[in-house]
């Protein structure tokens, strides 16, 4: 017991660093921040971030100020969820934003829903998430919605009639994003040649190309993510394969160009949002990112710069009474009815069912835009 | 007792953690402890982990029996994979656990319609209460000890000082090695199928080569010379994180730094410090 007392002393002695009070709503940021999945999680809190400062320039919300506690996950599962107990328990957030991998989410997001606290993901989008439970919600959009629409638009554009399919099977985005093709492709009734799988961390991809070359395909369906997906776009050009690849939205990067210069032609990709996409709320977005930060933004950081505003109209409507417990289930209601057109282009909220078929949390309704790789940029294709 | 149910509510994960993480230390330490570098550990967790999640998903069998089953399996498998791999040592030991560790992990990987591959077994339900962990670890401490005051124990030393003089005494040095490695693995696994238990979620890459490391971190920073030295090991490991939470993007930093001066001043582990300070400074 004294042990504990010590140690309770010790966590909010070296917490309080991290806590500057006056916060008028208080809201939680777990992104992974080291590790891995940083890549992810930095652009993400960087969306927020900017997000963050228009809304408060702006007079915040009903003249109270947003305030953003921001803890680092390390995209671990243990530490995802000693996170989430940290702000909902200990800094007594009114919601949380993240985690950034969907495996961190199938860990923390029971822990939200226990405790009957928004949790909204800007990063999740493998299967399930949302059915953990009614106070889970992600403005991501899952590959479930995309994939169909990019493989339908890339055969009326191509003609395809067959195709190969190369996919990463160690991954949850990668196998995740296969489930989705194999579903599409027996809806729009693609034959499929051969089905070849990789490992994360592989380089050489010849092995597969070779074979889905002698299978004789009119495209490649890809389901990687940019590290593996570049190079085996260039090791296949390198083998004279000069068939289309038809990827998901892990390769829906401008890294594609770095990694793999001047044979990254002829990938069609579809995502919520595209730097192309010349609609007002993506101009500005783009603007102010390239302002604060001197790079380009992507698609976690727009889609993270979305949920902040998406989140901000349900709070304009939201009367806070200043009891924790009245208010975190007065922005839960509030939450679903939000409409909003930002960078990503106009947004809504879809129920999804849990195993039981009973209504759980909220996924996005977004329409996807599909793009073609042409002289290292991305053309997109209507 | 408000600021009790509050610092339950926020830090019962951790707690957990560094109750199943002392568990793991404990199990590398048995093997360490007869100077045997393995490092299958995570692998082992990994199949008690399934084991016991898989059977409280799909059976209608009681959590402590899951849990014993998930215990029993790793060792099985400990038992079979012993014999052969144990008459390697060094870094060629370590080769061969490395490697059974990634066949487990692409079985996982793989057997899909089982596991569900990539994707994890997710809304495994939250049976770990503090007691059973506490219970737990309290009794493989004890066990420890005593194996480690006992013949057992003094036999692991010899063998880790002078394997081939430990031979010619008449001890069986291979059936130590296997007993070692074989309730290692048990453990392990026990370490596995509590965890499932309160994190709601397991997946293949969670058992990889960087959870090995994490263990035999533990296990060599906390020290091999007597169980306590996997203990402080473990909960070092897990709280040094959480105590640093307040440095921001330092963390992982400072994390490693704290670490590398630990090991600089004290090469066999925290436990062989707190001896030498016991001593008055009698250097051993």
């Amino acid at each position: 017991m004294k042990l504990a007392k010590i140690l309770l002393v010790a966590l909010s002695v070296v917490g309080a660093f991290s806590n500057p009070a006056a916060a008028q709503i208080k809201i939680g940021v777990a992104e992974a921040l080291t590790g891995n999945a940083a890549q992810y999680g930095v652009p993400i809190r960087k969306g927020f971030e900017l997000a963050l400062g228009e809304i408060n320039g702006s007079g915040g919300i009903n003249g109270k100020k947003i305030e953003l506690v921001i803890e680092d996950e390390q995209g671990k599962k243990e530490e995802a969820i000693n996170v989430f107990k940290k702000l909902i328990f200990q800094d007594k957030v009114l919601m949380l934003f993240g985690p950034t991998l969907s495996n961190s989410a199938q860990a923390s997001d029971p822990v939200a829903q226990g405790a009957k606290v928004v949790v909204f993901g800007t990063s999740n989008t493998a299967d399930g998430i949302t059915s953990i439970g009614n106070y889970v919600f992600r403005n991501s959009v899952t590959e479930a919605d995309i994939l169909p629409v990019t493989l339908k638009v890339a055969a009326q554009k191509t003609g395809l009639k067959k195709v190969a399919v190369l996919y990463g099977n160690d991954d949850i985005f990668t196998k995740s994003g296969y489930d989705n093709f194999k579903k599409a492709l027996d809806t729009l009734k693609i034959p499929v040649t051969t089905t070849e799988t990789f490992a994360k961390g592989d380089v050489d991809f010849k092995p597969q190309l070779t074979k889905i070359k002698s299978s004789n395909p009119d495209a490649i369906v890809m389901s990687a993510l940019v590290a593996e997906g570049a190079p085996a776009m260039v090791q296949a050009r390198q083998l004279g394969i000069t068939l289309p690849f038809i990827g998901g939205n892990g390769m829906n990067s401008p890294k594609v160009f770095d990694l793999a210069k001047d044979n990254s032609d002829n990938l069609w990709v579809g995502s919520p949002w595209s730097s192309e996409n010349p609609v007002e709320e993506n101009k500005r977005f783009i603007a102010a990112f390239q302002k604060a930060h001197g790079a380009l933004p992507d698609q976690f950081a727009a889609q993270a710069y979305d949920a902040m505003y998406i989140v901000a109209q349900a709070l304009k409507k939201v009367k806070l009474t200043g009891k924790l417990e009245a208010d975190r289930t007065a922005l839960r209601n509030a939450l679903p009815a939000v409409q909003i057109n930002g960078a990503t282009g106009a947004f809504k909220f879809r129920q999804v069912q849990d195993k039981d078929g009973k209504p759980a949390g909220y996924d996005a309704v977004q329409t996807a835009i599909v793009m073609v790789t042409k002289g290292n940029q991305y053309v997109i294709q209507k | 007792m408000e600021w009790l149910e509050t610092f339950w509510a926020t830090y019962s994960t951790l707690v957990l953690s560094i109750g199943t993480n002392v568990l793991l230390a404990l199990s590398i330490y048995l093997t360490l402890a007869c100077g045997l570098l393995t490092v299958a550990n995570a692998a082992f967790m990994g199949i008690g982990a399934y084991t016991a999640a898989l059977l409280s998903l799909h059976s209608g069998l009681p959590f402590y029996l899951s849990l014993m089953l998930g215990a029993l399996l790793p060792a099985a498998v400990a038992l079979l994979l012993g014999p052969p791999t144990l008459r390697l040592s060094g870094v060629y030991l370590a080769m061969a656990t490395l490697a059974f560790g990634e066949i487990v992990r692409i079985f996982l990987l793989n057997a899909e319609n089982l596991t569900g591959g990539a994707l994890g077994l997710n809304g495994i339900p939250q049976h770990s209460q503090w007691f059973d962990v506490l219970v737990l670890v309290v009794a493989a401490i004890y066990l420890l000890l005593r194996c480690a005051g006992s013949r057992i124990g003094r036999t692991m030393v010899a063998i880790c000082q002078d394997e081939v003089a430990t031979e010619l005494m008449g001890l069986n040095v291979r059936a130590y090695k296997l007993f070692a490695f074989v309730l290692g693995a048990g453990l392990a696994g026990l370490a596995g199928g509590l965890n499932a238990h309160f994190t709601f979620f397991i997946s293949p890459n969670e058992y990889g080569f960087d959870r090995g490391v994490e263990i035999l971190a533990m296990g060599v920073l906390g020290g091999t010379g007597s169980p306590w030295g996997a203990v402080i090991g473990g909960v070092l490991i897990t709280l040094l994180p959480e105590l640093l939470r307040g440095l921001g993007n330092y963390r992982p930093l400072i994390n490693g730094v704290i670490l590398i001066v630990i090991i600089l001043y004290s090469p066999k582990g925290i436990w062989d410090l707190t001896r030498y300070l016991r001593r008055g400074g009698a250097a051993s």
